[in-house]
């Protein structure tokens, strides 16, 4: 009987003792920074681009404390994790996986104080924002290169989940394909998933099955991808970081990498300095968020010039998205005349022509 | 239909099926003992790990799927030791040890994620040219995939160690009877098991993939559970269920190579629906084709 | 002195919360020395975990939003159990009644949150009791084992939610990523004090207190009993055993379903293909624990509610990925496991 109050007074006894937290007494840094990522940082893809920016705005604000949290999944896991990075101190978030949006957005709402920079989606609130890489046009350029290095004129692209952003990635890759080489078609294997390995592995492989000599994709992480074309004499270009050329020596051609650092020391700055406004950010090649990876060497000189002429021409303004544009079952889809930019590219459902396979 | 995308749909099977092979043959000999490890997805997700961690470790992926089968076999032992030693339920063993290789592996994993390895190399039939030779060449551990059913066969139904495992499996009290420890028995049974479930996850990581993610056997392990009873505990049937499940992955991302519309969710259903299909068909006749005295343990005086 | 049935009950709690915290003070020095292998601070890791949890009112909050799933899930395996039916069915009952419950609040988004509620409530229930029905019937009919079908299950219950939000109930807003639309406010669970406690709290709680006064007050808990004990003597006696397993497995997957529910409703506010991080099999390991005590069951609850927040702070503060304390989970229960089966009763 006498148990009771004993236990309870332990167990008290042991909360308060703890309940304090130890005062940090060290030199208050400037800025204390959260980020969560979808995955692990040494995916060569998605995770590692982010992680590279970070580390750039890092650099480039002595002192700046960077908490971090890898693997958080797209659930309301997120949330908590969110929250002991806030109850640590962070006074921005950098919530890089679309999933992560709906947690960040409730947690904005519930701390005035604390700005979010999401990657990759549309909320938007005083203390919230949103960024990406304008993608879509940027494709172009690669398909540039896979039409010209092509032989078997079929190329292939491993999309994880088919969404509006992923399909006007692939049409911009066929589009920029057939400008130098009205042959070229593209065939999609989508997996179902932004991160699953196995499936990645068996659609390369059904990919490269199907005569594929070029394979490309929109995954988080291009490493198995990129192995097993490698593995199978196939040339393969990269997404989402251009470190992942270090996985193919022989077959790489090229890809497109996010270069995060500057738009992200730009946000941190804004915070310390109080200044930051929240705005829906979307910048492209030429504009500071996204770079073509170096060439790999079993690309010739010549190629090398038309891909670098078509990025050029993607920085100044260009887009394929120009009427008329007619869909793989020969509908007309962008009519004579319209143009289709900025949010539009969510809303792709169907494929060009020269793509094999059903967007639906 | 072109024939590419048949053989394609075949090699793609014998690749995906390989790692579920393993697997349900472990856990096939580890239940015609009477002991049924719902932990098997951690012991595959240990070997996958491990044998990852070895091969970035060591360079050399043979040394990695040794590494792999000795882990999947240490930590089955410790299930072993729970069931058999300590008489625990077997499920709830099971579920933790699911749990234990789901934590574990992260941990062993995670240093080694983005390692680059050189996987288990594919190895060309010799003899065999031209569009045979990109399909007809896979890594070892496919090659020893059937042998490894036929020896697993063998093993069960052909030699006396067979014999007394599956008796075992059967009643232990007349075992015990006979003279034989039927605890020793199920250890050696469940360190096989170990071994062959660490050697699927190890397929998955080394050659597969070539990568190490958490959780990449994504309900592998599971599969190959209910595998075992899609096979009605034979190792010769078991192969043509590993190709049936493998198959139906690879069906639905060939087809989609090849142009064809197929919503994959339905296609990834298929394979649990015809699990069901033949257990409710075995479950008909009901004469029961598993060991009589599987997930009870025995309380001989020992 | 007689001592009174709610000081019992106290002193049982207390007891059985002791007994745990002795099993995981020895799995925590465990798990300290696995931490310092490799190349962690176990104590401060703890030292944190104890300031978050017990300090800190948005750690405890997390705590109790982390039990609720776990409370129901341990239910559904509890209540079947006790006519020696295995249910690790939880997750495929819980997505599935996620599921229904979501085709409610899209189609029915016009209604009032006092008609909408009790509504989507109502179809969690049927939409994981339906799911676990399949296993029963099979059961029932001695086709197959509920333990496999329950597992099989499992997996088709997701990609029936996958099939949906990348189809039929895709989410045009979002048209980037699958998940259904977001579900009016009218279908929303509502949470407490400024935190992500959820009235699926008082969801959890009600199912508690039905299972105990079921299992302890009525008839048919008697007759369940006799079953579990011996199914064959049972039939014989003229209970309804063929009607009982479908019933019973129909309320522990209804019961789960309330669990997908409460997470739409409450925490995701919209159908997404993420929906438990294995809620279902925590909650057969909670129940196994709790050797099927309401009680019990609580404390469990509690417990691995505390070993997720380690698994928090562990990521947050010391970068190693959540999934490890899966490891320390594991040890706690392969010490229960050891010591649990010397001297007592085959199960």
């Amino acid at each position: 009987m006498a148990r009771i109050p004993l236990l309870l007074a332990a167990w008290a006894a042991l909360a308060s003792l703890f309940a304090a937290d130890p005062a940090a007494a060290q030199d208050k840094p400037p800025l204390t920074v959260g980020a969560i990522y979808v995955g692990s940082v040494n995916d060569y893809g998605y995770n590692r681009a982010m992680k590279d920016g970070l580390e750039e705005m890092k650099k480039n604000i002595p002192g700046l404390k960077l908490i971090e949290a890898e693997n958080v999944p797209e659930t309301a896991e997120s949330e908590r994790i969110m929250e002991g990075m806030i109850q640590q101190g962070a006074k921005l978030i950098f919530a890089t996986s679309f999933g992560h949006q709906q947690f960040a957005f409730n947690l904005a709402k519930a701390h005035p104080d604390v700005v979010f920079e999401h990657a990759g989606g549309w909320m938007q609130a005083p203390n919230f924002g949103n960024f990406f890489g304008a993608t879509q046009t940027a494709w172009y350029a690669m398909g540039v290169a896979a039409g010209k290095m092509t032989k078997s004129n079929t190329l292939g692209f491993v999309v994880g989940v088919p969404i509006g952003y992923a399909i006007g990635n692939v049409n911009a890759f066929e589009m920029g394909a057939r400008s130098v080489n009205p042959k070229a078609e593209t065939r999609v294997v989508v997996t179902g998933g932004w991160a699953d390995k196995a499936k990645e592995a068996a659609a390369a492989n059904a990919l490269i099955d199907q005569a594929a000599d070029v394979v490309t994709m929109h995954v988080d992480s291009p490493a198995t991808i990129i192995q097993i074309a490698e593995s199978r004499g196939a040339y393969s270009i990269g997404f989402q970081s251009i470190e992942a050329r270090a996985l193919a020596p022989k077959g790489w051609i090229t890809g497109l990498g996010f270069t995060w650092g500057p738009f992200m020391t730009a946000t941190a700055n804004a915070v310390i300095a109080g200044t930051f406004k929240p705005a829906m950010v979307r910048l492209g090649l030429g504009q500071g968020m996204m770079a073509v990876a170096p060439f790999g060497p079993a690309v010739p000189a010549d190629v090398q010039a038309l891909v670098t002429a078509a990025a050029d021409k993607i920085g100044k303004g260009f887009t394929p998205f120009t009427g008329p544009v007619a869909d793989n079952t020969g509908v007309v889809r962008i009519k004579d005349g319209e143009t289709w930019y900025g949010d539009k590219m969510g809303n792709f459902d169907w494929y060009v022509e020269g793509v094999i396979g059903k967007a639906k | 239909m072109n024939a590419a995308l048949i053989a394609g749909v075949i090699a793609s099977s014998i690749l995906s099926g390989t790692s579920l092979l393993y697997a349900t043959l472990g856990e096939l000999v580890g239940e015609r003992a009477g002991i049924v490890n719902l932990g098997l997805e951690g012991i595959m997700l240990i070997g996958a790990a491990t044998g990852f961690a070895v091969a970035a470790l060591t360079g050399d992926p043979y040394v990695g799927l040794a590494a792999a089968a000795l882990a999947g076999g240490a930590v089955n032992l410790i299930f072993a030791y729970l069931v058999v030693g300590c008489r625990a339920n077997q499920l709830a063993t099971g579920l933790c040890l699911m749990f234990f290789g789901l934590g574990l592996s992260a941990l062993v994993g995670r240093p080694f994620v983005g390692a680059l390895i050189t996987g288990l190399p594919r190895m060309h039939l010799p003899g065999v040219g031209g569009a045979g030779a990109r399909l007809l060449s896979y890594d070892m551990l496919v090659y020893l995939a059937a042998p490894a059913a036929l020896f697993i066969w063998w093993l069960l139904f052909r030699t006396r160690w067979g014999l007394v495992v599956r008796a075992v499996g059967e009643s232990p009290a007349v075992v015990y009877a006979a003279g034989r420890r039927p605890a020793f028995v199920q250890y050696q049974a469940l360190a096989l098991a170990g071994l062959l479930g660490g050697v699927g996850g190890a397929h998955l990581s080394l050659a597969l993939t070539l990568t190490w993610a958490e959780g990449m056997t994504a309900g592998r392990g599971f599969i190959a559970i209910a595998l075992v009873i899609f096979a009605r505990w034979n190792p010769l049937w078991a192969i043509a269920g590993a190709l049936l499940f493998g198959g139906a992955e690879a069906l639905q991302l060939q087809l989609q190579a090849a142009g064809a519309d197929v919503s994959p969710f339905v296609m990834n259903m298929i394979p649990y629906l015809l699990t069901f299909l033949v257990l409710i068909l075995w479950g008909w006749n009901r004469q029961s084709a598993a060991p009589a005295a599987l997930g009870r343990t025995h309380f001989g005086v020992e | 002195m007689p001592r009174s049935a709610a000081t019992l009950c106290l002193e049982s709690a207390l007891g059985a919360a002791s007994r745990a915290a002795l099993v995981t003070l020895v799995a925590l020095g465990a798990f300290a020395a696995l931490l310092t292998a490799a190349g962690k601070d176990p104590l401060k890791a703890y030292v944190d975990t104890i300031a978050y949890v017990f300090g800190n009112p948005y750690g405890f909050s997390e705590l109790l939003v982390r039990m609720i799933p776990l409370l129901l899930t341990a239910v559904a395996v509890a209540l079947p159990s006790r006519i020696g039916l295995i249910n690790v069915g939880g997750e495929g009952q819980l997505y599935m009644g996620a599921w229904l419950t979501t085709a409610g609040a899209l189609s029915l988004s016009d209604q009032p949150a006092y008609v909408l509620l009790p509504v989507l409530t109502l179809l969690g229930f049927v939409g994981g009791g339906l799911w676990a029905l399949i296993a029963g019937v099979l059961r029932a009919l001695r086709l197959v084992n509920e333990t496999i079908s329950t597992l099989l299950l499992n997996y088709v219950a997701p990609m029936i939610v996958g099939f949906f939000i990348f189809g039929p109930w895709r989410s045009p807003e979002s048209a980037s990523y699958p998940q259904s639309p977001a579900f009016v406010d009218a279908a929303r669970l509502p949470s407490f004090f400024h935190t992500r406690v959820n009235a699926g709290l008082f969801y959890a709680f009600v199912c508690l207190l039905l299972y105990w006064l079921l299992m302890t007050r009525t008839r048919w808990g008697l007759e369940m009993r006799a079953i579990g004990g011996n199914p064959e003597a049972a039939r014989q006696l003229g209970v309804p055993v063929f009607r009982i397993i479908l019933i019973v497995m129909f309320l522990a997957g209804g019961v789960a379903g309330l669990a997908g529910m409460v997470e739409v409703t409450a925490i995701q506010g919209r159908l997404v293909s993420e929906l438990s991080p294995g809620y279902g099999f925590i909650g057969f390991l909670v129940a196994w624990l709790a050797g099927t005590s309401a009680v019990g069951i609580v404390v469990m609850a509690f417990l691995f509610a505390v070993i997720s927040s380690v698994g928090d702070i562990l990521q947050i503060t010391q970068g190693l990925p959540f999934a490890v304390v899966n490891i320390l989970m594991a040890v706690i229960l392969f010490i229960v496991l050891a010591r649990r089966s010397v001297g007592s009763a085959a199960r």
